[in-house]
């Protein structure tokens, strides 16, 4: 037997109890003796570390409503048994709660994004000729890459953030006629919101490369994730 | 000393009806006190104290400072319907408020506060609707309200002002400050501010003082009016853009050539505008999307 061959076994059926031919190899193997003792000192370490630490749940319904978010998994079809799903999504509350979370990880996503490509876009700078100091606009004279639909995948989940948002609000409210003033500001301001997005997209359709409304489009949507978990936070402790 | 009787011909008829008017008046009074509640609590602190106030329901919020180490909360409510919890951790202090009964009118469910701080005090305070009122603290503060304007005067520190649509005013200030709004104005009044980041999509922004050198101003509004008030002595570098709006250049006296050796144009599709007042020590951002950016010298 080889110190290869004592590799493999070591990786397929772990290093306790070896073949008896491995045995016999390590046994006369200065190299294989010592990647066993290795071994043997990490599992015995491994052993003296505290057990692991249950994160709490609300860990994971960050962490699933992200990857919902990002469209990496889909949410459980209702085949699957109640019994068997988490004990977390059954609860109303505890869903809004996802929710809130994952608008928020939303907008720490924009703020990220915003931030990136703050960092990675390049203004014109062009060495000082002792010129007039007012730079003005001038029209597109080359065309760059043209973008696909800026923050897409942001935008549908906070619209559909904003449309799962609507019972939850009514039910909070007892209805938008009896809703308190500071509800309506909310949904005043969410509309304000939406009307500056599509004023902002509507540029950048016209536009691709404009970096200001890009810029605005950006702080838009980080506005409008942090009013939907303040409308979330608001519809949980009114209720 | 007696009083004749030419002076009781006088006073009496004066006073009697006032009198009157007043035993009249005795029982309504007796009930308003009864109907609304006062609670007033004090709390010793050794350093400087962090008090945070979340208040669910609405009402004011008023923020002064005195020189004793103690905090001192006063709050007031018209009906038991909002229930206040206060509690102390050595120099930390939480008030809560909370709605109790979310079927009241609406009437009843506010909660005025109002805190005594010693000077240096650190304040986190969140709130819904109603004013938030601060006044010669010194210590860094965050400020969030939805509806509710914010006021501050004569404070310092790192402030972080967030509201949905109420607006900002803030007088006298001095540290860093960072404020955004949806709908909300900001008026940043004779600040001696070095870090300043203000943000609204609808509201207007009016910066009226000085910019302190290496200071770095950001001021942008979606489609509300940036406008800058800046004075002679003042040194910085300015950029202003728009996408659709206009830049309102009043300022070109004092606007000069870039110095640094570097001339910048704008992006390629908005309009911008570039210069230096004087040495351009301090760098000036200021952007709206739809609305004017305003510049001009104060007189």
């Amino acid at each position: 037997m080889q110190c290869r061959d004592v590799a493999q076994a070591i990786e397929r059926d772990g290093f306790a109890p070896l073949p008896e031919a491995a045995r016999g190899h390590v046994a006369g193997c200065a190299a294989c003796s010592s990647l066993l003792a290795d071994f043997e000192s990490i599992v015995a370490a491994a052993t003296q570390l505290p057990s692991e630490v249950e994160p709490p749940s609300r860990v994971w319904v960050a962490l699933r409503a992200q990857l919902e978010a990002e469209k990496i998994i889909r949410e459980p079809q209702s085949a699957v048994p109640a019994e068997k799903t988490s004990r977390w999504w059954h609860s109303f509350g505890q869903l809004i709660r996802g929710r809130v979370l994952a608008v928020s990880a939303i907008a720490i996503g924009m703020v990220f994004a915003a931030g990136y490509f703050q960092m990675t876009r390049r203004e014109p700078l062009t060495a000082a000729v002792g010129t007039t100091p007012i730079a003005t606009t001038s029209q597109p004279v080359a065309a760059e890459p043209v973008a696909a639909e800026p923050f897409a995948a942001a935008a549908l989940s906070l619209d559909q953030e904003e449309q799962s948002l609507a019972p939850v609000q009514t039910v909070s409210t007892g209805g938008v006629a009896n809703a308190s003033p500071v509800d309506n500001s909310l949904r005043e301001n969410l509309t304000t919101l939406n009307a500056f997005i599509k004023e902002c997209r509507k540029r950048l359709q016209e536009d691709p490369n404009d970096q200001v409304a890009r810029d605005y489009l950006a702080a838009a949507y980080q506005q409008k994730a942090e009013i939907l978990a303040a409308m979330m936070e608001r519809g949980r402790s009114v209720n | 000393m007696t009083v004749g009787p030419a002076m009781r011909k006088i006073f009496l008829p004066a006073i009697l009806p006032v009198f009157g008017a007043g035993m009249l008046l005795l029982p309504v009074m007796s009930f308003a006190a009864n109907a609304g509640q006062k609670i007033e609590k004090h709390f010793t602190v050794k350093g400087r104290p962090v008090v945070m106030i979340q208040n669910v329901a609405d009402g004011r919020i008023e923020v002064k400072s005195w020189k004793n180490s103690e905090v001192v909360v006063t709050a007031s409510q018209p009906s038991d319907k909002v229930g206040l919890d206060m509690e102390q951790a050595d120099d930390r202090i939480d008030v809560i408020a909370n709605i109790l009964d979310t079927s009241a009118p609406q009437a009843e469910l506010s909660e005025n506060i109002q805190l005594t701080v010693p000077e240096q005090t650190e304040l986190q305070i969140k709130t819904q609707t109603g004013l938030i009122y601060v006044e010669q603290v010194t210590g860094d503060m965050k400020l969030e309200s939805i509806a509710g304007d914010v006021h501050l005067k004569e404070v310092s520190g790192y402030i972080i002002v967030h509201t949905t649509g109420g607006s900002f005013v803030c007088t006298q200030c001095s540290g860093k400050l960072d404020f955004n709004t949806i709908s909300g104005s900001a008026q940043i009044l004779q600040p001696s501010l070095k870090n300043v980041n203000l943000i609204t999509t609808t509201g207007n922004i009016l910066f009226d003082g000085d910019f302190i050198r290496t200071g770095i101003y950001t001021m942008k509004s979606g489609r509300g009016l940036v406008e800058v008030r800046f004075s002679g002595t003042d040194s910085f570098d300015l950029n202003a853009q728009t996408s659709s709006g206009t830049v309102d250049n009043r300022a070109e006296a004092f606007l000069k050539p870039d110095t640094h050796g570097l001339r910048r144009s704008a992006s390629k599709y908005a309009k911008g505008l570039f210069g230096t007042v004087g040495n351009g020590l301090a760098k000036v951002e200021l952007s709206s999307f739809s609305g004017t950016v305003r510049i001009l010298k104060r007189d």
